[in-house]
Protein backbone atom coordinates (compact mmCIF):
# COMPACT_ATOMS: atom_id res chain seq x y z
CA UNK A 1 0.00 0.00 0.00
CA UNK A 2 1.45 3.39 -0.97
CA UNK A 3 1.93 6.22 1.48
CA UNK A 4 -0.80 8.27 -0.21
CA UNK A 5 -3.40 5.52 0.29
CA UNK A 6 -2.36 5.20 3.93
CA UNK A 7 -3.12 8.88 4.44
CA UNK A 8 -6.50 8.41 2.79
CA UNK A 9 -7.37 5.51 5.11
CA UNK A 10 -6.12 7.41 8.16
CA UNK A 11 -8.48 10.28 7.35
CA UNK A 12 -11.32 7.83 6.78
CA UNK A 13 -10.66 6.39 10.25
CA UNK A 14 -10.77 9.91 11.72
CA UNK A 15 -14.13 10.48 10.02
CA UNK A 16 -15.34 7.13 11.39
CA UNK A 17 -14.52 8.22 14.94
CA UNK A 18 -16.35 11.53 14.35
CA UNK A 19 -19.32 9.56 13.03
CA UNK A 20 -19.38 7.41 16.17
CA UNK A 21 -19.14 10.50 18.40
CA UNK A 22 -21.97 12.25 16.55
CA UNK A 23 -24.09 9.08 16.70
CA UNK A 24 -23.52 8.73 20.44
CA UNK A 25 -24.34 12.42 21.02
CA UNK A 26 -27.50 12.08 18.97
CA UNK A 27 -28.50 8.96 20.90
CA UNK A 28 -27.95 10.74 24.22
CA UNK A 29 -29.84 13.91 23.19
CA UNK A 30 -32.80 12.21 21.49
CA UNK A 31 -33.17 8.96 23.44
CA UNK A 32 -30.76 8.71 26.36
CA UNK A 33 -28.60 5.79 27.41
CA UNK A 34 -31.14 4.25 29.77
CA UNK A 35 -33.80 1.57 29.40
CA UNK A 36 -36.46 4.05 30.60
CA UNK A 37 -35.26 6.61 28.03
CA UNK A 38 -35.44 4.08 25.19
CA UNK A 39 -38.88 2.86 26.34
CA UNK A 40 -40.25 6.40 26.60
CA UNK A 41 -38.82 7.41 23.23
CA UNK A 42 -40.43 4.53 21.33
CA UNK A 43 -43.55 3.78 23.36
CA UNK A 44 -44.27 7.34 24.52
CA UNK A 45 -44.87 8.72 27.98
CA UNK A 46 -47.94 10.87 28.66
CA UNK A 47 -46.41 12.31 31.87
CA UNK A 48 -43.45 13.63 29.89
CA UNK A 49 -45.62 14.59 26.86
CA UNK A 50 -43.71 12.17 24.60
CA UNK A 51 -45.77 10.69 21.75
CA UNK A 52 -45.32 7.01 20.87
CA UNK A 53 -43.47 6.32 17.61
CA UNK A 54 -45.45 4.84 14.74
CA UNK A 55 -44.04 2.22 12.35
CA UNK A 56 -44.02 4.89 9.60
CA UNK A 57 -41.91 7.24 11.70
CA UNK A 58 -39.49 4.43 12.52
CA UNK A 59 -39.19 3.43 8.87
CA UNK A 60 -38.29 6.99 7.88
CA UNK A 61 -35.31 6.85 10.23
CA UNK A 62 -34.43 3.19 9.67
CA UNK A 63 -34.54 3.05 5.88
CA UNK A 64 -31.60 5.38 5.11
CA UNK A 65 -29.68 3.83 8.01
CA UNK A 66 -29.96 0.27 6.65
CA UNK A 67 -27.98 1.16 3.53
CA UNK A 68 -25.65 3.60 5.30
CA UNK A 69 -24.72 1.08 8.01
CA UNK A 70 -24.07 -1.63 5.40
CA UNK A 71 -21.95 0.66 3.26
CA UNK A 72 -20.01 2.08 6.18
CA UNK A 73 -19.21 -1.36 7.66
CA UNK A 74 -18.23 -2.76 4.26
CA UNK A 75 -15.91 0.16 3.49
CA UNK A 76 -14.29 0.16 6.92
CA UNK A 77 -13.82 -3.60 7.26
CA UNK A 78 -12.66 -4.18 3.68
CA UNK A 79 -9.49 -2.26 4.59
CA UNK A 80 -8.59 -5.28 6.75
CA UNK A 81 -7.78 -7.09 3.47
CA UNK A 82 -4.72 -4.86 3.14
CA UNK A 83 -3.43 -5.77 6.61
CA UNK A 84 -1.91 -8.87 8.19
CA UNK A 85 -5.30 -9.62 9.76
CA UNK A 86 -6.90 -10.68 6.48
CA UNK A 87 -6.62 -14.46 6.79
CA UNK A 88 -7.31 -14.64 10.51
CA UNK A 89 -10.49 -16.19 11.89
CA UNK A 90 -10.68 -13.17 14.21
CA UNK A 91 -11.34 -10.88 11.21
CA UNK A 92 -14.13 -13.09 9.92
CA UNK A 93 -15.67 -13.19 13.40
CA UNK A 94 -15.37 -9.38 13.60
CA UNK A 95 -17.24 -8.96 10.30
CA UNK A 96 -20.09 -11.29 11.32
CA UNK A 97 -20.38 -9.78 14.78
CA UNK A 98 -20.46 -6.20 13.46
CA UNK A 99 -23.26 -6.99 11.02
CA UNK A 100 -25.22 -8.91 13.69
CA UNK A 101 -24.87 -6.05 16.22
CA UNK A 102 -26.00 -3.60 13.55
CA UNK A 103 -29.01 -5.75 12.70
CA UNK A 104 -29.99 -5.86 16.40
CA UNK A 105 -29.54 -2.09 16.66
CA UNK A 106 -31.71 -1.43 13.61
CA UNK A 107 -34.45 -3.98 14.30
CA UNK A 108 -34.87 -3.42 18.06
CA UNK A 109 -37.10 -0.29 17.72
CA UNK A 110 -39.63 -2.38 15.76
CA UNK A 111 -39.36 -5.18 18.32
CA UNK A 112 -40.00 -2.65 21.09
CA UNK A 113 -43.21 -1.25 19.57
CA UNK A 114 -44.54 -4.60 18.24
CA UNK A 115 -43.00 -7.05 20.68
CA UNK A 116 -41.83 -6.32 24.18
CA UNK A 117 -40.29 -3.48 26.18
CA UNK A 118 -37.52 -5.94 26.95
CA UNK A 119 -35.92 -5.12 23.56
CA UNK A 120 -34.97 -1.70 24.95
CA UNK A 121 -31.97 -3.56 26.39
CA UNK A 122 -31.26 -4.86 22.86
CA UNK A 123 -31.26 -1.30 21.49
CA UNK A 124 -28.72 -0.08 24.02
CA UNK A 125 -26.64 -3.25 23.86
CA UNK A 126 -26.67 -3.28 20.03
CA UNK A 127 -25.56 0.35 19.93
CA UNK A 128 -22.75 -0.16 22.45
CA UNK A 129 -21.50 -3.38 20.80
CA UNK A 130 -21.62 -1.79 17.33
CA UNK A 131 -19.65 1.25 18.50
CA UNK A 132 -17.13 -0.91 20.35
CA UNK A 133 -16.56 -3.13 17.30
CA UNK A 134 -16.09 -0.13 15.01
CA UNK A 135 -13.63 1.36 17.49
CA UNK A 136 -11.78 -1.97 17.69
CA UNK A 137 -11.64 -2.24 13.87
CA UNK A 138 -10.38 1.34 13.69
CA UNK A 139 -7.65 0.52 16.21
CA UNK A 140 -6.72 -2.66 14.27
CA UNK A 141 -6.39 -0.71 11.03
CA UNK A 142 -4.56 2.14 12.68
CA UNK A 143 -2.01 -0.15 14.33
CA UNK A 144 -1.35 -2.10 11.11
CA UNK A 145 -0.89 1.11 9.11
CA UNK A 146 1.49 2.49 11.73
CA UNK A 147 3.49 -0.75 12.01
CA UNK A 148 3.57 -1.51 8.28
CA UNK B 1 -12.99 1.81 -16.46
CA UNK B 2 -12.79 5.27 -18.05
CA UNK B 3 -16.55 5.86 -18.55
CA UNK B 4 -17.34 4.57 -15.04
CA UNK B 5 -14.79 6.79 -13.34
CA UNK B 6 -15.72 9.75 -15.56
CA UNK B 7 -19.37 9.35 -14.57
CA UNK B 8 -18.50 9.11 -10.90
CA UNK B 9 -16.25 12.17 -11.07
CA UNK B 10 -18.91 14.12 -12.95
CA UNK B 11 -21.49 13.27 -10.27
CA UNK B 12 -18.98 14.18 -7.54
CA UNK B 13 -18.52 17.57 -9.17
CA UNK B 14 -22.29 18.00 -9.38
CA UNK B 15 -22.59 17.11 -5.69
CA UNK B 16 -19.89 19.59 -4.69
CA UNK B 17 -21.58 22.40 -6.63
CA UNK B 18 -25.06 21.38 -5.51
CA UNK B 19 -23.90 21.26 -1.88
CA UNK B 20 -22.87 24.93 -2.05
CA UNK B 21 -26.24 25.98 -3.53
CA UNK B 22 -28.33 23.87 -1.14
CA UNK B 23 -26.35 25.07 1.89
CA UNK B 24 -26.72 28.65 0.64
CA UNK B 25 -30.52 28.38 0.65
CA UNK B 26 -31.04 26.12 3.69
CA UNK B 27 -28.18 26.63 6.12
CA UNK B 28 -26.03 29.51 4.90
CA UNK B 29 -22.51 29.57 3.53
CA UNK B 30 -21.40 32.87 5.03
CA UNK B 31 -21.04 33.63 8.73
CA UNK B 32 -24.08 35.95 9.03
CA UNK B 33 -26.53 33.44 7.54
CA UNK B 34 -25.03 30.49 9.46
CA UNK B 35 -25.19 32.47 12.70
CA UNK B 36 -28.88 33.17 12.03
CA UNK B 37 -29.61 29.48 11.31
CA UNK B 38 -27.76 28.18 14.37
CA UNK B 39 -28.79 30.73 16.96
CA UNK B 40 -31.93 32.35 15.49
CA UNK B 41 -32.99 35.97 15.87
CA UNK B 42 -35.77 37.14 18.20
CA UNK B 43 -36.33 40.36 16.20
CA UNK B 44 -36.98 38.39 13.02
CA UNK B 45 -38.90 35.64 14.89
CA UNK B 46 -36.38 33.01 13.74
CA UNK B 47 -36.02 30.09 16.16
CA UNK B 48 -32.56 28.71 16.92
CA UNK B 49 -31.65 25.22 15.80
CA UNK B 50 -32.44 22.56 18.41
CA UNK B 51 -29.65 20.31 19.70
CA UNK B 52 -31.13 17.24 18.01
CA UNK B 53 -31.63 19.04 14.66
CA UNK B 54 -28.06 20.31 14.77
CA UNK B 55 -26.67 16.87 15.62
CA UNK B 56 -28.73 15.22 12.86
CA UNK B 57 -27.31 17.72 10.38
CA UNK B 58 -23.77 17.22 11.67
CA UNK B 59 -24.11 13.43 11.63
CA UNK B 60 -25.26 13.41 7.98
CA UNK B 61 -22.55 15.85 6.96
CA UNK B 62 -19.86 13.58 8.41
CA UNK B 63 -21.20 10.55 6.56
CA UNK B 64 -21.50 12.27 3.18
CA UNK B 65 -18.12 14.02 3.41
CA UNK B 66 -16.28 10.84 4.48
CA UNK B 67 -17.73 8.76 1.64
CA UNK B 68 -17.20 11.41 -1.04
CA UNK B 69 -13.67 12.29 -0.01
CA UNK B 70 -12.59 8.66 0.38
CA UNK B 71 -13.84 7.82 -3.12
CA UNK B 72 -12.45 10.99 -4.65
CA UNK B 73 -9.05 10.68 -2.98
CA UNK B 74 -8.76 7.01 -4.04
CA UNK B 75 -9.33 7.97 -7.70
CA UNK B 76 -7.09 11.05 -7.45
CA UNK B 77 -4.23 9.08 -5.90
CA UNK B 78 -4.61 6.29 -8.46
CA UNK B 79 -4.47 8.70 -11.41
CA UNK B 80 -1.87 11.11 -10.07
CA UNK B 81 1.90 10.60 -10.09
CA UNK B 82 1.83 10.63 -6.26
CA UNK B 83 4.07 13.69 -6.16
CA UNK B 84 4.49 15.74 -2.97
CA UNK B 85 2.15 18.39 -4.38
CA UNK B 86 -0.65 15.90 -4.94
CA UNK B 87 -0.24 14.29 -1.52
CA UNK B 88 -0.30 17.80 -0.04
CA UNK B 89 -3.56 18.59 -1.86
CA UNK B 90 -5.14 15.38 -0.56
CA UNK B 91 -3.97 16.15 2.98
CA UNK B 92 -5.23 19.76 2.92
CA UNK B 93 -8.61 18.68 1.51
CA UNK B 94 -9.07 16.00 4.17
CA UNK B 95 -7.79 18.14 7.04
CA UNK B 96 -9.87 21.17 6.07
CA UNK B 97 -13.02 19.04 5.84
CA UNK B 98 -12.36 17.53 9.29
CA UNK B 99 -11.60 20.98 10.74
CA UNK B 100 -14.79 22.38 9.14
CA UNK B 101 -16.84 19.69 10.91
CA UNK B 102 -15.12 20.27 14.26
CA UNK B 103 -15.45 24.06 13.86
CA UNK B 104 -19.17 23.69 13.21
CA UNK B 105 -19.58 21.65 16.40
CA UNK B 106 -17.45 24.11 18.36
CA UNK B 107 -19.40 27.09 17.03
CA UNK B 108 -22.69 25.59 18.21
CA UNK B 109 -21.53 24.43 21.63
CA UNK B 110 -18.54 26.61 22.53
CA UNK B 111 -18.00 29.88 20.72
CA UNK B 112 -19.89 31.38 17.76
CA UNK B 113 -16.68 32.79 16.26
CA UNK B 114 -15.73 29.29 15.13
CA UNK B 115 -18.25 29.85 12.31
CA UNK B 116 -15.56 31.92 10.54
CA UNK B 117 -13.20 28.93 10.64
CA UNK B 118 -16.00 26.67 9.41
CA UNK B 119 -16.68 28.96 6.43
CA UNK B 120 -12.98 29.16 5.55
CA UNK B 121 -12.49 25.38 5.72
CA UNK B 122 -15.78 24.73 3.90
CA UNK B 123 -14.59 26.74 0.89
CA UNK B 124 -11.06 25.29 1.01
CA UNK B 125 -12.21 21.67 0.90
CA UNK B 126 -14.89 22.32 -1.72
CA UNK B 127 -12.39 24.12 -3.97
CA UNK B 128 -9.69 21.48 -3.58
CA UNK B 129 -12.12 18.57 -3.98
CA UNK B 130 -13.41 20.18 -7.18
CA UNK B 131 -9.80 20.54 -8.37
CA UNK B 132 -9.15 16.86 -7.56
CA UNK B 133 -12.23 15.80 -9.56
CA UNK B 134 -11.35 18.05 -12.51
CA UNK B 135 -7.70 16.94 -12.47
CA UNK B 136 -8.75 13.28 -12.42
CA UNK B 137 -11.15 13.87 -15.32
CA UNK B 138 -8.39 15.59 -17.28
CA UNK B 139 -5.98 12.73 -16.55
CA UNK B 140 -8.57 10.16 -17.63
CA UNK B 141 -9.24 11.80 -20.98
CA UNK B 142 -6.05 13.61 -21.99
CA UNK B 143 -3.18 11.68 -20.46
CA UNK B 144 -2.05 9.01 -22.93
CA UNK B 145 -0.17 7.05 -20.25
CA UNK B 146 -3.40 6.16 -18.38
Amino acid sequence: MTKAYKYSILYFLSFSILLLISGAMLFEVKIGFSVVGVRDYYLGNSDKFIAAKSADALLKITLPHIFSFGLFIMVLLHFLIFTKERYKAKSRFLVYLTFIATFIEISSPFLIIYGSEFFAYGKILGFIIFNSLILYSTWLLLSSIMND
Amino acid sequence: MRPILSGLLFFTLLYLMGDVFVKHSNFGIFSGAINLTLFGDEDQFIDPLTHSSFLEFWHMEIFFIMMILLTLSAIFIRLSDKSKKQILITNITMLSSIISLLALLASFYLWAYFIELYVLCFFIWHTLASYMALFSLWKLHYDKSI
